[in-house]
């Protein structure tokens, strides 16, 4: 067969080409094309066609997709034109402004809360070159990864690996606040013991000092936030604060606060970590206590340096607990990549809920999307004459299409406008709510390219549909007023309710569901009173030793009942170990047990539910070989018939001691998450005066709180006068642990309810669309007999109709969603059957309510008001 | 005012449109182009440069007769207006005087006319 000049190129070539030269250069590149044949391969000639045709993208030859010479005038007739339509039809206006207004400034906080978590730690220097150093556990069950670290590996990595490293710092694991006084006046702040170079791994701002200043552990660098806090007006360099109660230092240096999305952005002061150690050498092999930052050397590769200290701690490690390799997690990834899972890096939970957020901050603006394209075509009678007008006189399709462009523009940049304005005022509280710290960046133009950006897809995308529907009409068809619409144009825009619907159903029920979730453990069953339980928090050693004096002067004030010390505190699991077995078994349970050291009256402070067996006695004398587990722990050895039964430990010793008899059973007690499984709980009595860190005060319920904390306070100072008083309420530090899922549930409230209010919003202006439209059949109706409630059925049934398929939709997805975000918790409710049933029906009565207006109003209409026109 | 400068892409294919004569037309004009100037050129580029010409007044153009070669398509035939001749004079006499000044050709003899 004769070859031919490729097809597509053709299509191309007519695609783009003026009509009035398409025969002469078609003609001309066929030309052309068996010209080459003659000396070229097929497939030469082809290629030299599409660079023939290729060649013909020049001005002169381009058709005129728009016309330049009337396209200024006829932008600013579009506008004029917009600009009037807008002020004719106020209340749709309204809607459709504010529909835009709240989806783009949902978008906006969304937008700003996502980069606040991009842009963590970002602030500091040396972003890319900081590291942390993790440590992989490999065990026959599953791989662990864990950040804990022993004191030795620092100065074993500065040692070893001098061209890797230019600074290491080791901090001490679990940082806690710290009390710092000055004076008279005493503070509770977070603080961090570090070794002296984290002021240049993290190339701290300082506004006064050296960064050297830890070097010497008897100063203390102090941010400048708590610097006009502490010292008001007076120069806090060379002042004297005393920490603890125990050791006086020197303000030696004041930093620039470090901003709140940042991994030390809480941190009022830094210290020197040679001050959390006052006796024996921290810095071995054998307890990983501590956290190891790093900055690695300017050109430094994080993977090679991984692979290269992978096996440092392998010569030191355990064989029983094997401590496995380490490795270096960039500092890109340590908010939001820093969780694992068997050894590999998963989405964590923020991950989720910024992946969530950014779901609901594009479906939101969707939803006032919809309410234009709905409300703009349905106004497709009025529309439409016009459309047919300018039509007949010579406008093309694209022109007419031009001018719902330019009007959904003119919309969403009012929005726009009105949600900036929206996004200044609201920012504070979303501050509150999110507890973040973010800003507008005003001055950024980046921002603004964004926001026009933004609005312009948005006006795109919600005028593409009514552009191209009202374009469509007939001209004589729309000028006559015959025109009708199409079942596809309301299939289309039943859809787009149903759309509405689905996404506000979807929201409604995972907000209960996340309410429920949250109370669901907030209500659960303790193990213990935490009302009217005080903590308070042991500051130096005088604390400890004066424990049994401090304990009756309290008792004598008759505003406490009990009083206990501990090692640990009670709202929190640290303390663990494992290696545990039964008599008569020798198999070694590897399960995490919380383990701690209590006075015998622990229980008693505590209130917490003896099981079976009894509890420490202090008549009884120190049991030293005595211990009481929780029913947890009781199920984790697997034992039946606990009392009196004997516990041997394999890999440490409590007490001196590796032999225990069990000698009571209590109720678990939900000390770590409360959304988690309770922590199998050893308790041992405590013999020695330094395990006292914390002190638990039962309060009498009969005196008021404020009476009996400061009967406390003065008896306490009464003992320890110079030790700081800071009284914690155990429900407290209870609530403080719902705060991120309150913060959830309050984000997803406030979503969900605006999203049924904008898609209201929408539906009360498409209700009073059919109502107008259907006012002739109504008064007929109403003259031949129809009452007030068959009207209200007939107006309102059809978009019951939507709410119906709309759950149909939603329901199952909700269901879904909700399944696998509870699978986070391993306390979670059940999925209520009355979740989605409440779901639905709120929807369909929130529905009723906003049809019924017009319906009623329709209803209630002189019919002779309505019929006398014709 | 409209450019009325002869360039000199735009003066080659000026004087070619006038040696084809009546098989003056885009792609004719693009291989005789390269024939004698062992260039290559596009017929984009030959087409918006005789357009170019044509608004400027050196060509007027008019549609051919159907040919069976090309799928039975007409062509464009070009053809220089007095205007064109004019310009293509102009530009040859400025030339030659050039010529004439530069010194190294000076005492070449050129025949004017």
């Amino acid at each position: 067969m004769e070859s031919r000049p490729p097809e597509l190129a053709e299509r191309f070539l007519c695609f783009f080409l003026k009509q009035e030269f398409q025969e002469e250069v078609l003609g001309d590149l066929e030309e052309a094309y068996y010209f080459a044949l003659r000396e070229h391969t097929e497939r030469r000639a082809a290629l030299l066609y599409w660079f023939q045709v290729l060649n013909y993208l020049r001005p002169f030859a381009i058709k005129n997709f728009r016309s330049p010479e009337i396209y200024p005038v006829m932008l600013s007739h579009n506008i004029k034109i917009s600009y009037r339509t807008l002020l004719k039809n106020k209340t749709y206006s309204l809607i459709n402004i504010l529909g835009l207004a709240i989806g783009i400034t949902v978008s906006i906080f969304i937008g700003l809360w996502v980069l606040d978590e991009y842009s963590f730690n970002k602030n500091h220097e040396h972003y890319d070159r900081i590291v942390q150093v993790f440590r992989k556990n490999v065990t026959p069950e599953a791989i662990y990864i864990n950040s804990s670290m022993t004191g030795a590996l620092g100065e074993e990595l500065n040692e070893k690996f001098p061209h890797y490293f230019e600074y290491t710092a080791l901090t001490f694991f679990r940082p806690s606040e710290q009390v710092l006084s000055i004076g008279e006046n005493s503070f509770e702040e977070m603080g961090y013991f570090f070794q002296p170079d984290i002021t240049h791994i993290l190339s701290l701002p300082m506004l006064e000092g050296s960064r050297d200043a830890l070097q010497n552990p008897s100063n203390v660098i102090i941010s400048k936030s708590f610097a006009d806090k502490a010292f008001r007006n007076e120069q806090a360099i060379g002042q004297t604060v005393n920490l603890n109660a125990n050791v006086d230092l020197i303000v030696a240096g004041v930093y620039e606060d470090l901003p709140q999305n940042s991994t030390f952005g809480d941190a009022s002061f830094l210290i020197s970590q040679a001050l959390f150690y006052n006796e024996q050498n921290p810095y071995g092999w054998d307890n990983y206590n501590m956290k190891l930052f790093a900055l690695l050397r300017p050109g430094v590769n994080v993977e090679d340096a991984s692979e290269a200290i992978k096996d440092v701690i392998k010569p030191y490690r355990d064989e029983l607990y094997n401590k496995g390799e380490i490795f270096l997690l960039p500092m890109r990834d340590w908010n939001l990549n820093s969780t694992f899972e068997n050894g590999v890096q998963v989405a964590s939970q923020k991950v989720q809920f910024i992946r969530l957020f950014i779901v609901i901050g594009l479906f939101i603006p969707l939803i006032g999307c919809i309410n234009f394209m709905n409300l703009n075509t349905a106004q497709y009678q009025t529309r439409g004459k016009e459309v047919g007008i300018r039509k007949t006189l010579g406008s093309v399709r694209a022109t007419v299409a031009s001018q719902f462009l330019v009007e959904s523009f003119m919309y969403v940049f009012g929005a726009l406008m009105v949600s900036l304005v929206l996004v200044y005022a609201l920012l504070p509280g979303f501050n509150e709510i999110s507890g973040k710290e973010v800003t507008l960046p005003w001055m950024f133009p980046a921002f603004w390219l964004l926001c026009l950006v933004f609005s312009l897809i948005v006006s795109l995308f919600a005028g593409s549909y009514p552009a191209f529907f009202l374009s469509s009409f007939n001209p004589m068809e729309a000028i006559k007023g015959k025109l009708r619409q199409g079942r596809k144009s309301i299939r289309f825009r039943q859809a787009l309710v149903v759309f509405q619907f689905t996404i506000s159903i979807f929201l409604i029920i995972g907000t209960i569901t996340i309410h429920e979730q949250i109370n669901h453990a907030k209500n659960r069953s303790m193990g213990y009173e935490k009302e009217g339980l005080i903590t308070i928090r042991g500051r130096n050693a005088d604390f400890a030793q004066k424990g049994e004096l401090l304990r009756e002067e309290l008792k004598r004030t008759g505003a406490v009942e009990e009083v206990a010390f501990s090692n640990y505190p009670l709202t929190n699991t640290l303390g663990n170990n494992g290696g545990f077995s039964v008599e008569g078994s020798t198999e070694i349970n590897q399960e995490t047990f919380n383990t701690i050291y209590v006075t015998p009256e622990y229980g008693a402070a505590a209130q917490w539910e003896l099981v079976a067996g009894r509890d420490f006695n202090r008549d009884q004398g120190i049991e030293i070989n005595s211990i009481i587990l929780s029913e947890s722990g009781v199920a984790q050895l697997g034992l039946t018939d606990p009392i009196g039964k004997e516990i041997t430990a394999h890999n440490n010793t409590f007490n001196g001691q590796t032999n225990f008899t069990i000698i009571g059973v209590v109720k678990d007690m939900i000390k770590g998450s409360p959304f988690n499984d309770p922590v199998p709980l050893m308790l041992f009595p405590n013999t020695s005066t330094n395990r006292r860190g914390f002190m638990f005060v039962r309060l009498n319920p009969d005196m008021p709180y404020g009476e009996s904390i400061a009967a406390v306070q003065e008896s306490f100072h009464s003992v320890l006068p110079d030790h700081p008083f800071y009284a914690h309420f155990a429900d407290d530090q209870y609530l403080a642990k719902f705060k991120s899922e309150d913060q959830t549930g309050t984000l997803a409230t406030l979503f969900s309810t605006l999203a049924i209010l904008i898609s209201c919003l929408g539906l009360f202006g498409l209700s009073a669309f059919m109502v107008t439209q259907r006012v002739k059949e109504i008064g007929i109706r109403k003259v031949l007999g129809a009452s007030i409630t068959n009207l209200w059925m007939l107006l309102s049934k059809d978009f019951g109709q939507l709410v119906i398929i709309a759950c149909v939709i939603a329901l199952p997805a909700a269901f879904y969603a909700m399944n696998s975000w509870l699978q986070n918790y391993e306390f979670r409710i059940p999925l209520y059957w009355w979740i989605f049933v409440a779901g639905a029906v709120s929807c369909l009565v929130v529905t009723m309510l906003t049809v019924s207006y017009h319906s009623i109003r329709a209803s209630l209409a002189n019919p002779v008001e309505s019929l006398r026109s014709e | 005012m409209k450019e009325t400068k002869l360039g000199d892409f735009e003066e080659t294919l000026l004087l070619i449109v006038g040696i084809l004569d009546k098989e003056a037309y885009a792609f004719k004009i693009a291989e005789e182009f390269e024939d004698q100037l062992k260039r290559s050129v596009s017929i984009g580029a030959v087409h918006s440069t005789l357009n170019r010409l044509g608004d400027k007044g050196f060509l007027t153009s008019k549609m051919g007769d159907p040919t069976a070669e090309r799928g039975g398509r007409r062509k464009r035939i070009y053809e220089i207006t007095a205007e064109g001749h004019r310009a293509l004079k102009n530009s040859r006499e400025i030339k030659l005087s050039l010529w004439n000044q530069f010194p190294a050709f000076a005492n070449l003899k050129f025949r004017v006319g």
